[in-house]
């Protein structure tokens, strides 16, 4: 069964690679042909292919749900196996949140920011167990994650500063003579550094993932040929440091995200009340 | 020389050159970080947050020209 298994794989590699040169031919970009197949591409490559990261996406979320219902309905004043590691991970962010935005902030904010790392984190783990895949090595999903952030910010800009402070921070907070002649020149630098920022988040999560994932699939077709040399249809796992290495690297990235998404909202904040 | 062998020449150095730049700001940023945190490992903590921010960003410049790498090495062909 497991000797079947790696010639679809090998197998679908090969479409894979076929269908990136299709795909250049009519101009389209091919940006996730190159990945290892999952279990969707492996049942329906024509119709299922680009529905894949939605599809583990989805999966993710239903498994975040269940989890934190279950942890809901069965709390206790003595808490069990499951409930001591969903109580340490929240713990732990609000910590976090906490030692960069202050008590009241990160009350507000963990809820988001803590979902949004603990959906990122599975969505990078998910990709390592066989016949899954990383959603956050498909553009779509980590542009939509940035915009949600980005939209937020410049929400909670609006709100904590009012219309007119939102519009004085855009201009570079100018307080004298001096800073309000530089303003018209900070206008343009302030807002190509907001628009930046969902375009930097975005590609950073992606550009990681998706490379992290090349690298494995690479390696594990690597393997196959290396024992095919020996007539053998199992491949040698040549992956298994990558994958190891791609354990620390999706917390890390997850983390990074996180971290920038609090450090954006941080900065739209009034900053006298912090200090 | 055609475009796609133009391709596969360049995407490779291309990266390679990002990797240099951010390997050179990474180790400059890192060390300092650590040096920071044995003159003062109480504020460790601290430290280790804005090194990991510092370092994503840096590492963001690599990823830049990777991304550049994967939408154009679908030009290649074959």
């Amino acid at each position: 069964m497991f000797n079947k298994l790696l010639f679809h794989v090998l197998t679908a590699t090969q479409g894979a690679a076929e269908h990136a040169a299709n795909a250049a031919e009519h101009g389209a970009s091919a940006e996730e042909s190159h990945e290892l197949p999952n279990l969707i591409t492996l049942i329906n490559k024509s119709f299922a292919h680009h529905y894949d990261a939605l599809i583990y996406a989805g999966v993710v979320a239903l498994f975040m749900i269940v989890v934190a219902v279950i942890t809901y309905r069965k709390r206790q004043m003595i808490p069990g196996p499951l409930q001591n590691l969903v109580e340490m991970i929240v713990e732990g962010l609000y910590n976090l949140f906490e030692s960069v935005m202050g008590k009241e902030n990160a009350r507000k904010f963990t809820p988001f920011l803590g979902t949004l790392f603990v959906y990122i984190w599975f969505m990078n783990l998910v990709g390592l167990i066989p016949l899954f895949k990383s959603s956050t090595s498909s553009i779509n999903t980590t542009a939509a994650l940035a915009i949600t952030v980005f939209l937020y910010v410049q929400y909670t800009g609006i709100r904590r500063l009012g219309p007119w402070g939102y519009i004085h921070h855009l201009l570079g907070s100018p307080t004298d003579a001096v800073t309000w002649a530089l303003a018209p020149i900070n206008l343009p630098i302030h807002l190509v550094g907001e628009l930046a920022k969902p375009f930097s988040l975005a590609l950073r999560l992606f550009g990681n993932i998706t490379g992290e994932d090349i690298l494995i699939a690479a390696f594990v077709s690597l393997g196959i040929m290396f024992m095919g040399i020996f007539g053998s249809p199992i491949g040698f796992p040549f992956q298994i440091p990558f994958i190891l290495l791609a354990l620390l690297t999706s917390t890390i990235q997850a983390l990074v995200f996180t971290m920038l998404s609090t450090i954006y909202f941080f900065m739209v904040m009034p900053h006298e009340e912090h200090h | 020389m055609d475009y796609q062998t133009a391709l596969s020449f360049a995407l490779p150095i291309a990266v390679s050159i990002a990797a240099i730049g951010s390997g050179l700001g990474l180790g400059k940023a890192v060390g300092s970080a650590m040096e920071a945190m044995g003159r003062q490992p109480e504020a460790a903590g601290k430290i280790q947050t804005g090194m990991i921010i510092g370092a994503a960003f840096i590492e963001a410049l690599t990823i830049y020209a990777l991304v550049g790498l994967l939408l154009l090495m679908g030009k290649i062909g074959g």
